[in-house]
């Protein structure tokens, strides 16, 4: 009786360039696995946790501390603006102004990050726009230093990022039929209770969905620390690419690749263990 | 004079920008009754359910709960029980969370909570169903369900928006001896939308026909039935014919060649409409010479009853017989068409 929209042998046919595509990355990440237990920082050789064992300094620890901190505060902000730009995308009746408001959303996400990052130091640098209004109107003497150092940081990751929550929110928003909405009215529910009641619950997939796309772009973010927090914000990205290049640390790089990997797992695996305990334990006896 | 209405509709029109949903709605809706709105799609059922629940404010007049002005009172303010299209049944909440969602909200304690809960899966026989996800309901257990949870609230009035049209034709008719059965129980006064002439008849006390944004008539089946107020109401309801005659030199209706012997209220020589059922024809074979003869264009035998078309003149008559009738007429066959004057509606043709 089903009608498949693409019977399956046809769309494994037409999804086999996609594969060929993947197995690289794949091949990829498991020659970094097989770097990262070497015990030649240069070459693959033997069979040794010491570049493990190496990483296991103070330096390190702050980095990945900093690096989830960052990550998920970033995560948290971006949330915080993204739900209501969503309910407001889903109600703009206009349809000038929602596409003007959609390209605005989505212009990061064509834009190069070096772009928008010099966007920011043009703005809010030692010499930017910012601090030499300020400046010239005599509120400051000395520049303000928005920039190189973690707010700075999170100023970018933020902005980067919050397109790719926007979009899977305003799925999750339209697929929320009025009715629901109505039916809590009509039981007795006002708008806060029936957001809260309803809206919520029902968003809640697709919120955490977006939660794990901005945390993971977030916590693997180079550029944004790199250009934004000038050295000074020692995220992972940017830890990993000094052990490579004025380091020559390969194998030192792959153990803190790989151990990034492991925790954004693990911090989206347990987020959606979590969802999936909180929705689901008043249905089953 | 004692009154006993419990809603009251006064003059209601709602436009949608330049669109006129609804124009000069007047409609009492006695307490305990059971009204169905019925019209074809886009004629304004929904919508004027939709003002009495409070999802969309009249562009003009105003609603009455008890003589007390109730325009202006939000949805969840107004304690309506409200059945929805796609029945809305809560994906995220159990279906006793979902029944008693709307005591939870009227700070009932856990315990009224879970009585009421019980009471009402009882009253729609599903005694066990209380700790099931909705998604695990069948359609006609979910229908019941959001029957309900609506009801749970004890509600002032009690609102259906299409909530059988889901169903298959079976389980539709065996919900709407249950959803009379309940309305009666409950004595709740009651405002159903439907599209099907049918389940209106068989549920409502009054029936409301709507179109064109206009209440076309307001009365009981029987007599919406048998004196349709005008030709829009006698088209919607049942299987009609609407012949297009005039009426004779002498003041009496001509019917399909026939003098019918009926006084009307038109001029003699001008065109009307004349409503007359399937079921109210009645055939005869004829002669090939004889004048004033129809031809049998289509026949079928559905069990129940015999169907026909017949051609007369440039119309086709739609005639149904019962299947105990012994003449059998096939197509091709000459035949002459009579009615009761007792069963046809008379209306100027527009």
């Amino acid at each position: 009786m089903s009608t498949e929209l693409l019977p399956r042998k046809q769309a494994l046919l037409f999804a086999a360039p996609a594969f060929i595509a993947i197995l690289p990355f794949l091949a990829a990440c498991f020659f970094i696995l097989r770097f990262s237990l070497s015990s030649e920082q240069g070459t693959i050789e033997g069979l040794s946790i010491q570049a493990y064992r190496d990483l296991m300094t103070p330096f390190f620890g702050r980095s990945v501390w900093l690096t989830l901190k960052l990550a998920f505060v970033a995560t948290l902000i971006v949330m915080v603006l993204a739900v209501p730009l969503a309910f407001v995308m889903t109600s703009l009746r206009s349809s000038f102004f929602r596409r003007l408001l959609t390209i605005s959303i989505l212009l990061p996400l064509i834009l190069n990050l070096l772009v928008q990052a010099y966007g920011w130091i043009l703005l809010l640098g030692p010499s930017g726009v910012l601090n030499s209004t300020l400046k010239a109107m005599g509120i400051i003497e000395r520049p303000l230093f928005l920039l190189f150092n973690e707010t700075g940081v999170l100023l970018g990751l933020v902005q980067t990022s919050l397109p790719l929550a926007v979009f899977p929110i305003v799925g999750a928003v339209r697929a929320i039929s009025p009715e629901y909405l109505e039916a809590a009215s009509s039981l007795g529910a006002g708008h806060w209770r029936t957001f809260r009641d309803v809206t919520v619950p029902l968003l809640r997939p697709g919120l955490v969905g977006a939660a794990s796309i901005v945390f993971a772009f977030n916590a693997s973010a180079f550029a944004i620390p790199l250009l934004l927090g000038g050295r000074r914000v020692q995220m992972m990205g940017l830890v990993i690419r000094d052990m490579i290049s004025p380091l020559f640390n390969w194998s030192g790089a792959a153990a803190a690749g790989m151990i990034l990997i492991a925790l954004t797992i693990f911090v989206l695996a347990a987020s959606s263990w979590l969802v999936r305990l909180t929705t689901t334990t008043k249905e089953t006896r | 004079m004692v009154t006993n209405t419990h809603l009251n509709i006064e003059a209601v029109s709602k436009s949608f920008g330049p669109v006129t949903a609804l124009t000069q709605i007047d409609l009492k809706i006695e307490r305990g009754s059971f009204v169905c709105l019925l019209g074809p799609s886009g004629c304004g059922k929904t919508t004027l359910l939709r003002i009495i629940a409070g999802f969309e404010k009249p562009t003009k007049g105003r609603l009455l709960l008890d003589g007390a002005d109730i325009s202006d009172i939000p949805p969840h303010k107004r304690g309506f029980g409200m059945v929805f299209q796609s029945l809305a049944l809560f994906p995220h909440m159990s279906v006793a969370q979902n029944i008693a969602y709307g005591l939870k909200l009227r700070k009932a304690s856990a315990k009224e909570q879970r009585e009421r809960v019980e009471e009402l899966l009882t009253v729609i026989e599903l005694p066990d169903i209380a700790d099931r996800a909705v998604s695990a309901l069948s359609g006609g257990q979910r229908q019941r369900v959001a029957i309900a949870r609506a009801l749970a609230i004890k509600p002032k009035l009690f609102l259906l928006d299409e909530p059988l049209s889901a169903l298959d034709a079976k389980l539709r008719d065996n919900m709407q001896i249950e959803l009379r059965r309940l309305q009666q129980k409950f004595g709740v006064t009651t405002v159903l939308v439907t599209h099907d002439q049918t389940e209106a008849m068989m549920l409502a006390d009054e029936l409301v026909v709507l179109d064109h944004g206009k209440v076309q008539q307001a009365a009981t089946p029987t007599s919406v039935y048998r004196q349709p107020a005008n030709s829009l109401v006698a088209d919607f309801i049942g299987a009609a014919n609407l012949v297009r005659t005039r009426v004779g030199e002498n003041g009496r209706l001509v019917l399909f060649g026939n003098t019918v012997e009926m006084a009307v209220d038109h001029d003699p020589g001008t065109a009307v409409n004349v409503a007359v059922r399937a079921e109210n024809i009645s055939l005869r074979s004829a002669q090939a010479d004889q004048e004033a003869a129809g031809r049998v264009v289509f026949a079928r035998d559905l069990g129940a009853f015999k169907e026909w078309l017949v051609s007369f003149e440039d119309q086709e008559i739609r005639v149904r017989g019962s299947a105990s009738d012994e003449i059998e007429f096939q197509v091709g066959d000459l035949v002459t068409l009579t009615v009761d004057p007792a069963r046809i509606s008379v209306f100027a043709a527009s």
